[in-house]
């Protein structure tokens, strides 16, 4: 009974799948390791998840319109080396994070506007604007590592509350993406878009300027995990970022938003990537061989979209058999 | 697409380039751009200037495809020499036999290409002395630690020479120690994994007694660390975590400055990049080169890295 109501929540909500794997990890975990089960070790799980999650957040919406954005990492990286650049050439928070955020969302706008001005596929594109933005900030920097002032750790290290800062940050972005999808029509006009561009076309949606929104939105919350990403490692490397738009988009999928756009939630997102750093935990928790990590991740990975793909099979088939049983009656 | 960029960045160069018909032009495939790279880089630009040699310098970015048509479009410009730090020994091999074909000679720097039939000398650091530096200096620092002796290792890139000798290395210098459990990180040299894995290591093995980061630049995560735990004690006071590392870089420097870290082995980037010249000079000339010339990384703590900053490539200047 209580499987099968489980099984019916999983259908309707995508990322209880997601959810429900997290639980069963965390279950073997905590019999694994007996330090898991701690108040701490859940916090640092949150706090390592922070970065990736808020970006994933941004990745949801730019996926529900059956974008994609290859170029994430490194608008973080570029944003990053800005802040850095910044704070030596003029000492002011104020004006860093005011530039560095703004910037991101220039970046991700700008994706947004070639993606419409060129109507070329987005992962084209943004590999484009990858290369073009991760140069920049390689030419800003001179490749050379620029250490953030102390006082700017508190964005990584800081508590509030005795809650640490990162996980506020990351409560406060997840409270905006699930307000702007659920509550505002930008995230009814993506899931449309996503849904059939042609169809939100032909109703005269606003698709070109949603589409640069939900881009701007995603660089602007890159731009945030860019600056908490800065202040916990402690400073700017070049290779800040690299490899990151690969987890943020396993993430997003993990989380049950469908590649092909139209579904997703931010929540499973954020679920998705703690999946994520869930394995990593555990791994080193075991104190495992550093060479079997990729190939955990990789089985671990495979083994949830195969769940994934397996429940929307089951699901399908039931909705089949509801059909068949509505047409018979 | 990379290989398309590629290829259009090469023609590019071709086009834009006028190798010098008189003077030596050594062709410089660096693998990707990072701070340490950059301080080698400009060792080779300073003595390729002191000599009026010309560099043609071109970046992979961590794309092997990239750096093979790279070393092919310097072969068709005509360099004299190469000085190469690969990205992937198979992948640029084809690329390197080619231009033993057009007779220009090829020498590694940073990255040694053991199985390569062309490369004719190779200059970089010995790996394997300066992570038995660190491991040495950890061990006096727990000679008297009694009980289990916990380490966290950060480990470089799995399939990275200079990280695997660093750790053979380290292990080497602290054999000394006994019951000793060491707490392997995989980091593919990334910070934020980094960070990660050393919060990971602590949460699961609390009473940490050191901690060796295969690359110097790990030690301000390690740093956010230890300062989230409460851990945070400088060195030479009563719960002290031991800290080392290996590079010379700022990260590295302003650590061990400031007493977060104990001390750090200080690579010769400099150095490497002109013995690199130096060696493309005496086979251009006809001389015969050793295969295998390491320079030597040093040691240093807070008594003596101010003293040194001159020596210390990512000290302020």
């Amino acid at each position: 009974m209580l499987l099968k109501g489980l099984r019916d929540i999983a259908s309707r909500q995508k990322w209880v799948a997601i959810a429900m794997a997290t639980i069963v990890l965390g279950g073997i975990l905590s019999v694994v390791s007996p330090v898991f089960l701690t108040l701490s070790n859940f916090q640092a799980i949150l706090v390592q998840a922070s970065v990736t999650s808020i970006m994933a957040i941004g990745m949801t919406f730019i996926i529900l319109t059956a974008g994609i954005d290859i170029s994430v990492g490194a608008i973080l990286f570029v944003t990053s080396a800005l802040f850095a650049q910044l704070m030596i050439s003029t000492e002011s928070y104020l004006l860093a994070f005011g530039v560095t955020i703004i910037c991101a969302t220039s970046l991700g706008a700008l994706n947004g506007i070639l993606v419409i001005r060129f109507a070329v596929s987005p992962l084209i594109t943004t590999l484009a604007t990858y290369s073009i933005y991760r140069g920049a900030a390689i030419h800003l920097t001179g490749a050379q590592n620029i250490p953030v002032p102390r006082e700017m750790g508190f964005l990584g290290n800081g508590r509030i509350l005795g809650v640490p800062v990162p996980i506020l940050i990351l409560i406060a972005v997840t409270i905006l993406g699930i307000y702007v999808l659920n509550r505002t029509r930008l995230g009814v006009y993506a899931r449309a878009i996503g849904n059939s561009e042609r169809s939100a076309k032909e109703t005269n949606l606003p698709v070109g300027r949603v589409t640069v929104a939900i881009y701007a939105f995603s660089g602007f919350v890159t731009g945030i995990a860019g600056l908490v990403l800065l202040a916990r490692v402690g400073g700017l490397q070049s290779g800040i970022g690299i490899g990151i738009e690969f987890t943020v988009i396993a993430a997003v999928i993990l989380g049950g938003t469908k590649l092909t756009g139209g579904s997703g939630t931010v929540i499973g997102s954020v679920i998705g990537a703690i999946f994520l750093v869930l394995i990593d935990n555990g791994l080193n928790l075991m104190n495992a061989s550093p060479y079997i990590y990729d190939i955990v991740r990789g089985s671990v990975l495979l083994a949830a979209v195969a769940i994934d793909r397996y429940s929307a099979v089951r699901q399908r088939a039931a909705l089949d058999a509801q059909r068949a049983s509505l047409i018979a009656s | 697409m990379k290989k398309l960029l590629g290829a259009v960045a090469s023609v590019a160069i071709v086009a834009a380039t006028q190798v010098a018909a008189d003077g030596i032009t050594i062709g410089l495939s660096v693998d990707q751009l990072f701070e340490s790279r950059v301080a080698v880089n400009n060792g080779i630009h300073a003595e390729a200037q002191d000599r009026g040699y010309d560099v043609i310098e071109v970046v992979a970015d961590g794309d092997a495809q990239q750096q093979n048509a790279q070393i092919q479009s310097l072969i068709a410009q005509g360099v004299d020499a190469i000085l190469v730090c690969a990205v992937d020994q198979n992948t640029i091999e084809r690329a390197l036999i080619a231009a033993k074909r057009a007779g220009i000679p090829v020498v590694a720097y940073d990255r040694d290409l053991p199985d390569s039939t062309v490369v004719q000398s190779f200059v970089g650091p010995d790996s394997l002395v300066d992570g038995r530096l660190a491991g040495e200096y950890t061990a006096a620092a727990l000679a008297a630690y009694e009980g289990q002796i916990n380490i966290v290792e950060l480990i470089g890139a799995l399939n990275d020479q200079n990280g695997i000798d660093r750790s053979l290395g380290f292990r080497e210098g602290i054999a000394s120690l006994e019951n000793v459990n060491i707490i392997e990180v995989p980091t593919d040299w990334a910070s934020d994994r980094a960070l990660s894995g050393t919060q990971n290591a602590f949460q699961a093995t609390p009473d940490i007694a050191a901690v060796f980061a295969a690359t110097d630049t790990h030690i301000p995560a390690v740093e956010t660390v230890l300062t989230d735990l409460g851990r945070l004690v400088p060195v030479g006071e009563e719960g002290h975590v031991v800290i080392t590392g290996v590079n010379g870089s700022r990260d590295g420097y302003d650590a061990v400055m400031s007493g977060t870290a104990d001390a750090f082995v200080v690579m010769g980037t400099e150095a490497t990049g002109r013995t690199g010249v130096d060696l493309v000079a005496r086979i251009l000339a006809g001389e015969t080169v050793e295969r295998t010339n390491y320079v030597g990384g040093h040691l240093y703590t807070a008594a003596d890295a101010e003293a040194n900053a001159a020596k210390i490539w990512g000290a302020p200047k």
